[in-house]
């Protein structure tokens, strides 16, 4: 038995229901789609076996929501990509902070970019954007196109 | 200690210590740091937003453009991605033509990173010989690429240049040059008080520490955890070509130092072991433009350690999303817990000492920061400003 296959069964065993799709793509690489009520548990039990690199994680901009990518490494090597989808107005999530605390940049990279709420963060202020930039604008949502953004900003500055 | 003690001082967007702009804004008691908060952004170009806008040829310039020390990691990063998802097998000559263009490449940042950390302590002479002997990795690289920076050998499916066998003997002149003075750096590293005082239990970052705020390459590696995206995830030629994980158990600059110094010379025996069984063949494959829909996760040990791309494609010509995580955003939280309860006087070198790569990290976004203002940095806005200010004067 291949050692993802086998990490995908322990997931299955462990999480049961709350696991909606698993895949392995090829080797080193699986992908899980789960709950979101399921995160904190699910980072939990990976990290107990073995997942305790998080590389990043990644949001994506999907037409009923957002979805959210937690890139896992087991010993540097198996790359496991948790995904999970919360809603586009008023999206929240637990932190995973508490947990990994590594992913405190992330978390709040995913927050400017996305305005997804990590609730239970302790620092969400502007990481990468200027402070100036106009609230609940989330630059890297599929509404705001580049055209969108400049108008934003050249209204503001030229007090339009 | 009463709060009422503590100082606070910004550190950046300039400052002579920061090669490029960042902000960190230290919290110190006496000489001593207390708390640190980094405020990154200063180089952000919205690179990410840029990628969907691009096709997926003109994105492997973009790739290339993300940072101009790892140039070369990003597009193996980048087309490794795309080659998943178009489920192309590139040709083995290509794969050893990544690895020894990743190897120079390596062998660069770290003389780079050598000197830097040599300026930081004070040690301007230290500096002026590592750069001065970089030089001979620069000219190979010109000499295989025709470019001292971008080097664009990458291309979806492939390389784009041969390294002809006329000019592997000027390369292995050039490499047997760099591991004689690779040894004799490392001797006087070694034994020179100068480096030893300035480096030596400081900047200090526990295995334990290291891993749960998720460190990557070198940084990792001198805290004494065996850890390289080569090894354990092989891409290009890796798995084919044998080569040492360098560690160190110091947790120190001095072991970043020494763990540095030791890639170069295993960088070099990767190469000349490349150099020697490099397999016949083609150099690409050719590949559709469009993409069938899917998803990929990418990732390469880059200089700074391990860089991770993500990439969704929709069955276009153009990615639905493209995801950059460079090695030096993995370091930053690792970084912070090295400061706090060192001296002031060490913040140079403690920042330097995860190699920091700010265009690298701060790449998502569109806009600008200067002089408190906010700029879209395309020409036609641009003109419209100066022109405005022009009529003003």
């Amino acid at each position: 038995m291949r050692r993802e296959d086998k990490i995908t069964a322990e997931m299955q065993e462990k999480l049961k229901e709350k696991i909606i799709a698993i895949e392995v793509p090829r080797e080193r690489r699986i992908f899980a789609y789960i709950k979101t009520e399921a995160l904190k548990e699910s980072i939990k039990f990976l990290k107990d076996i073995g997942f305790k690199h998080l590389s990043t994680i990644t949001g994506v901009d999907v037409e009923d929501g957002i979805e959210l990518i937690y890139h896992l490494a087991l010993d540097g090597s198996i790359e496991l990509s948790l995904r999970l989808k919360v809603q586009k107005d008023d999206p929240r999530v637990p932190t995973i902070t508490d947990i990994i605390p590594g992913a405190v940049l992330y978390e709040r990279e995913v927050h400017e970019m996305f305005g997804v709420n990590f609730e239970g963060h302790p620092d969400l202020s502007p990481l990468i954007l200027p402070e100036e930039w106009p609230r609940n604008i989330y630059p890297l949502r599929k509404k705001h196109t580049l055209e969108h953004l400049k108008n934003l900003i050249f209204k503001k500055e030229d007090g339009e | 200690m009463s709060y009422g003690s503590m100082i606070k001082v910004p550190f950046g967007p300039q400052h002579p210590a920061l090669k490029e702009p960042e902000h960190f804004l230290f919290e110190i008691d006496g000489d001593i740091i207390v708390n640190v908060k980094p405020r990154i952004g200063y180089n952000h170009r919205g690179i990410e937003k840029a990628f969907e806008r691009r096709t997926y040829i003109q994105n492997i310039y973009l790739a290339e453009r993300i940072c101009g020390i790892c140039s070369d990691a990003h597009t193996t990063c980048y087309t490794q991605a795309i080659e998943e998802l178009l489920d192309v097998e590139v040709p083995p000559r290509a794969r050893y033509i990544r690895v020894i263009v990743a190897e120079l490449e390596r062998i660069h940042s770290h003389s780079l990173w050598l000197g830097i950390a040599a300026h930081e302590i004070g040690f301007d002479t230290l500096f002026m010989h590592l750069w001065r002997d970089r030089e001979a990795v620069m000219d190979v690289l010109e000499l295989v690429s025709g470019n001292r920076v971008h080097y664009a050998m990458n291309t979806i499916g492939g390389v784009r240049r041969e390294i002809a066998s006329e000019i592997i003997p000027k390369i292995i002149g050039s490499l047997d040059f760099l591991e004689k003075r690779t040894k004799y750096y490392m001797k006087v590293l070694r034994s020179e008080q100068t480096v030893l005082k300035r480096t030596v239990d400081i900047g200090v970052l526990k295995p334990e520490d290291a891993v749960e705020l998720c460190a990557v390459g070198p940084t990792l590696r001198a805290s004494g955890v065996k850890n390289d995206v080569r090894r354990d995830d092989p891409y290009a030629a890796y798995d084919e070509i044998p080569f040492n994980i360098v560690t160190d158990d110091g947790c120190d600059v001095f072991s970043r130092i020494l763990v540095r110094c030791g890639e170069i010379l295993e960088s070099i025996n990767m190469i000349r072991y490349a150099l020697d069984h490099m397999p016949s063949g083609m150099l690409r494959v050719r590949v559709p433009m469009a993409v069938k829909p899917g998803e990929a996760v990418s990732r390469v040990e880059a200089p700074r350690g391990e860089l991770i791309h993500y990439v969704k494609s929709n069955g276009s010509t153009r990615p639905e999303r493209y995801k950059v995580r460079s090695p030096t955003l993995a370091n930053i939280p690792a970084l912070c817990k090295m400061l706090i309860g060192q001296h002031v006087a060490d913040i140079p070198i403690i920042l330097a000492g995860i190699d920091p790569c700010f265009a690298c990290m701060d790449r998502l976004v569109f806009v600008d920061v200067k002089t408190n203002k906010k700029k879209a940095l395309d020409f036609e806005s641009f003109r419209k400003i100066v022109r405005k200010q022009r009529e003003l004067l």
